[in-house]
């Protein structure tokens, strides 16, 4: 076959043919087994409809389903009015402090999203130090649990979906086009609504329909708060572990359902967005509007409370973290017992989150810079076929892989379950669709002719990828690993159904003691994730922008 | 395994061991339903500068990337010498390509540029610094060597391209569009010196351009492309002077092409009621064809001067003069309203009025028809 392939071919051919091979067999062969789960009956022999009239016909799972719609729908649009006019503050108008906030509204992003739930929990939960504060002094307060809370942290972890591409519209915002508008007749405030706004929309839309995806997939915020409301991820984690047929078929069809609803998302995102950009292609970000010291103020007061509500929580579990716990009790002082004990026991969820992390940092670059290479240098079917399938990842929830893998590799030629490996594999998988656009973001901005120039003076494509293609990429790269690493470490809805015994990390730990009596412990276990998260990401912050730019 | 292909020294071009012509054999190749090079055969000969000109999207650039081994040929077989080299990786065909952005590689120095080619084909440490230097001191940036790309500018970025692929004594030198991307007054200066060089070193290019000046002032031969195929090949007053086509025609430069039948005894065209004559015109009389005539080979007649023994007159209206400093373009109408066009220096402006009827001769030698 490779004869047939002129010389320039082979090697892009050779990454794609086994970039496709791996996904094949780690990511579409999972998703197959738990579509044919669903199908077939409880001794997985024969092709049945049942498992999805009794699952749809169920009150309960058809509550499930509403819920996580519902909670998805209300937690988008209190994003998108968060994040809109938070943007336009940002790109347009005079803020004290711009830089530091610009920094610091990106770190929801990376921050895990269930140690904010878990910090609400802590807070305003029923035993929550805020709640019996506000009940000591005769306020009364509503419950936090099920749909107020979930609703509650999405907006405040998810926002920088919206805000980060809608601020980069906002900038990218020919100035020329506003003053025709004001030239034309149009007051500042018509000319906002009818041109500035507009314009904006699709970026606002397309970072909306990611938050939405987030929603559905999100396993560690609903475990926290949802109690007893039912959610679409949770109720497939419960029914898999709990399902005790050859057969998982009742949470394959959950499992198909999560697939379907964030794959229809995604591909309406992808294909009636993809169309609507309307960059006018601004080289300068365009003036900020002078506005008044008072108004500049009040507009300064609102952009810093927003971010720093969004971080109080992170915060606050660091404070804890120093506390004394009795049981699910805070007794108040401070001292290190939390650490000692969560340490104390086993240092083992440290040095597994470190160790797997790291592993699929390195695995996921390993594999997702070629690939990039080749969708970006070499058009061809095949490719463009290896583009989409390595960007489906991100439309299926962790726990729906976890679920897959498990299915797949329990048994037959390939054992992986019980072990360290199946859990790098679903995060390599998980995080490809970043790694992959991310390389292929760096390569758009190397000129091809750099590398054709490299093979011009005798150098093979092969030596030219990796001596001259990889250095030029290599800051891209590294901050790409670093933060999949950071996004890994605190990874939750996959690794809950893939970790056996020795294989607990810091977010399993804090799981269990969710459900356990030991809150000292989940709060050590998240403020020391919360920890690892920052500092390497203190050292590649910059790079954080391009996290966002690939995810869009 | 294959042989290391023999080439010329950089310092010695009387050494050259094998006189490569290139020889580009029926070669073809279509993107979609468009075909990018159809059926072009070439031969270029050992020394020559030859340059594939024509407007954008005409095919030049793949050609000269088929010899690059940057684009794959459907059918045909491109040689250097006897030896076959479409079938052969880009990496191995020691062809040095001077791009149009340069792609200097941006994480080397200049030095380290330039020796890029020859660590890749092993060259002793030792000869490499020597090898760079005199590179450099051809393209004149003896001094240059420990910059970075960035601290250079854009006529020395073109100059470190050029020296890194001459260092490498490549079979034949590729340029691409090498001066689009200089202002006006350092692409004439580069032009030359481009020239110069390849003259000295007797080295084979193939320069790629669709700037029709460029191409008649640098070339040995010109091939003019059109959608894939070639129109004409020729030295370039040839291609100027007798184009094989209107388009050529066209192409090279501001040129008057009419259309008419022929007139009587096959000495003259009729166009509207002026009659063009002509050289002898082998055709049944009432042909319709056309002809192209320069515009600086019309001679306005001023003052009743008379026409040089031998040439032809036509009699038209002055309808419009553009005074460009030691040019002067004239253009002046038909009796039925065709609009003649013509240029000439140190033109006595002050007697000529728009609405007067203005004469020209020109050689009918100087006149191209295209039956």
């Amino acid at each position: 076959m490779i004869t047939l392939v002129a010389p320039r071919q082979r090697f892009p051919l050779v990454i794609t043919v086994l970039g496709l091979a791996l996904l094949c067999v780690f990511f579409l062969y999972p998703l197959s087994r738990i579509f044919d789960a669903s199908f077939l009956d409880s001794k997985g022999a024969h092709f049945t409809f049942a498992n999805y009239v009794k699952i749809l016909g169920s009150a309960f799972y058809q509550q499930a389903v509403a819920n996580s719609f519902e909670i998805g729908a209300a937690a988008t649009l209190l994003t998108v009015f968060l994040a809109v006019p938070l943007a336009f503050a940002l790109a347009r108008l005079p803020i004290a402090g711009k830089s530091a906030l610009l920094t610091l509204v990106v770190l929801p992003l990376v921050l895990p999203s269930f140690v904010s739930a878990y910090a609400l929990l802590l807070m305003l939960g029923r035993a929550g130090l805020a709640t019996q504060a506000l009940r000591d002094l005769g306020i009364p307060f509503g419950s936090i649990y099920g749909a107020p809370g979930i609703v509650a942290v999405y907006t405040l972890t998810l926002y920088p979906y919206v805000l980060l591409p809608t601020l980069a519209g906002f900038k990218a915002i020919d100035v020329s086009v506003e003053e025709a508008s004001r030239n034309l007749g149009a007051s500042r405030w018509r000319g906002f609504w009818t041109v500035t706004l507009p314009i904006v929309i699709p970026s606002v839309l397309s970072g909306a329909l990611l938050v939405f995806i987030e929603t559905l997939e999100n396993f560690g915020v609903p475990i926290v708060l949802a109690e007893d409301k039912p959610i679409l991820s949770v109720e497939a984690f419960k029914l898999f572990v709990g399902e005790t047929d050859q057969n998982p078929s009742s949470a394959g069809v959950l499992g198909v359902l999560l697939i379907v609803s964030t794959a229809l998302v995604l591909l309406i995102q992808r294909h009636y967005l993809g169309r609507r950009r309307f960059a006018t292609g601004a080289r300068r970000s365009p003036p900020l509007i002078p506005i008044g010291t008072w108004l500049s103020r009040l507009a300064s007061a609102a952009c810093w409370a927003v971010v720093l509500l969004s971080l109080m929580p992170f915060f606050a579990v660091v404070v804890l973290s120093f506390m004394k716990f009795r049981g699910p009790v805070l007794q108040g002082g401070f001292s290190l017992d939390n650490f000692a004990d969560l340490l104390g026991r086993s240092a083992r969820p440290l040095e597994n989150t470190l160790m797997l992390s790291g592993l699929a940092a390195v695995i996921a670059a390993g594999i997702g810079v070629p690939i990039g290479y080749a969708i970006t240098r070499f058009r061809s079917g095949l490719t463009n076929l290896l583009e989409i399938v390595s960007t489906m990842p991100f439309a299926v929830a962790g726990t729906v892989l976890g679920i897959g893998l498990i299915i797949s590799f329990n048994s037959g030629v390939m054992v992986l379950t019980g072990g360290w490996l199946i859990m790098v594999l679903a995060y390599v998988v998980r995080k490809l669709p970043f790694s992959v656009r991310s390389s292929a973001s760096i390569l758009h901005q190397i000129d091809p002719s750099l590398e054709e120039a490299s093979v011009n003076l005798g150098v093979s494509p092969v030596m030219t990828f990796a001596r001259l293609t990889v250095p030029l990429m290599l800051g891209g790269i590294v901050g790409g690993m670093v933060l999949t690493w950071v996004t890994v470490s605190s990874e939750l809805s996959a690794t809950v159904v893939l970790y056996s015994g020795e294989w607990q990390t810091l977010t399993v730990v804090m799981f269990q003691a969710l459900e356990g009596t030991g809150a000292g412990t989940a709060v050590a276990a998240a403020s020391l994730l919360i920890v690892i998260t920052l500092a390497p990401l203190t050292l590649v912050y910059r790079l954080l922008r391009r996290y966002e730019a690939s995810l869009l | 395994m294959d042989r290391p292909l023999e080439t010329r020294t950089l310092e010695n071009p009387s050494d050259a061991l094998n006189l490569a012509n290139i020889t580009l054999h029926h070669v073809n190749r279509s993107f979609g339903t468009v075909r990018a090079v159809d059926d072009i055969s070439l031969n270029i000969a050992d020394g020559e500068f030859f340059t594939l000109l024509g407007p954008s999207g005409c095919g030049k650039t793949t050609l000269l990337r088929m010899v690059a081994g940057f684009a794959e040929l459907e059918t045909g077989e491109i040689r250097f010498g006897e030896r076959r080299i479409d079938v052969l990786p880009a990496h191995r065909r020691n062809t040095g390509m001077v791009f149009q952005n340069y792609a200097i590689f941006p994480n080397l120095s200049v030095n380290d540029n330039v020796a890029y080619g020859l660590r890749a084909r092993k060259v002793a440490s030792s000869q490499i610094g020597e090898r760079v230097a005199r590179a450099l001191r051809l393209v004149k940036l003896a001094e240059h060597g420990n910059r970075w790309p960035h601290q250079l500018s854009g006529g020395q970025l073109q100059r470190v391209a050029i020296a890194r692929a001459l260092v490498i004594e490549p079979v034949v030198l590729l340029l691409d569009e090498p001066l689009s991307n200089l202002d006006a007054q350092l692409r004439v200066e580069m032009r030359a010196e481009i020239r110069q060089l390849q003259q000295s070193l007797g080295i084979t290019a193939i320069y790629v351009t669709h700037d029709q000046e460029e191409a008649l002032a640098i070339s040995d031969r010109i091939a003019v492309m059109r959608q894939g195929r070639l129109e004409q090949i020729g030295a370039p007053d040839e291609i100027y002077r007798r184009p094989a086509s209107p388009f050529v025609a066209e192409f090279m430069g501001t040129t008057n092409l009419l259309k008419g039948n022929v007139a009587a005894q096959g000495q003259s065209i009729r166009v509207g009621e002026t009659e063009f004559a002509m050289p002898r015109i082998e055709l049944p009389q009432g042909t319709s064809l056309s002809f192209s005539l320069r515009p600086e080979a019309l001679r306005p007649l001023i003052d009743d001067e008379r026409a040089p023994e031998g040439w032809a007159v036509v009699p038209a209206k002055l309808a419009r003069l553009e005074f460009l400093g030691a040019l002067t373009r004239i253009e002046a109408s038909l009796s039925h309203g065709a609009v003649l066009r013509a240029a000439w220096l140190d033109l006595p402006l002050h007697r000529l009025k728009l609405g007067d009827s203005l004469s020209f001769a020109y050689d009918p030698a100087r006149v191209t028809v295209f039956t």
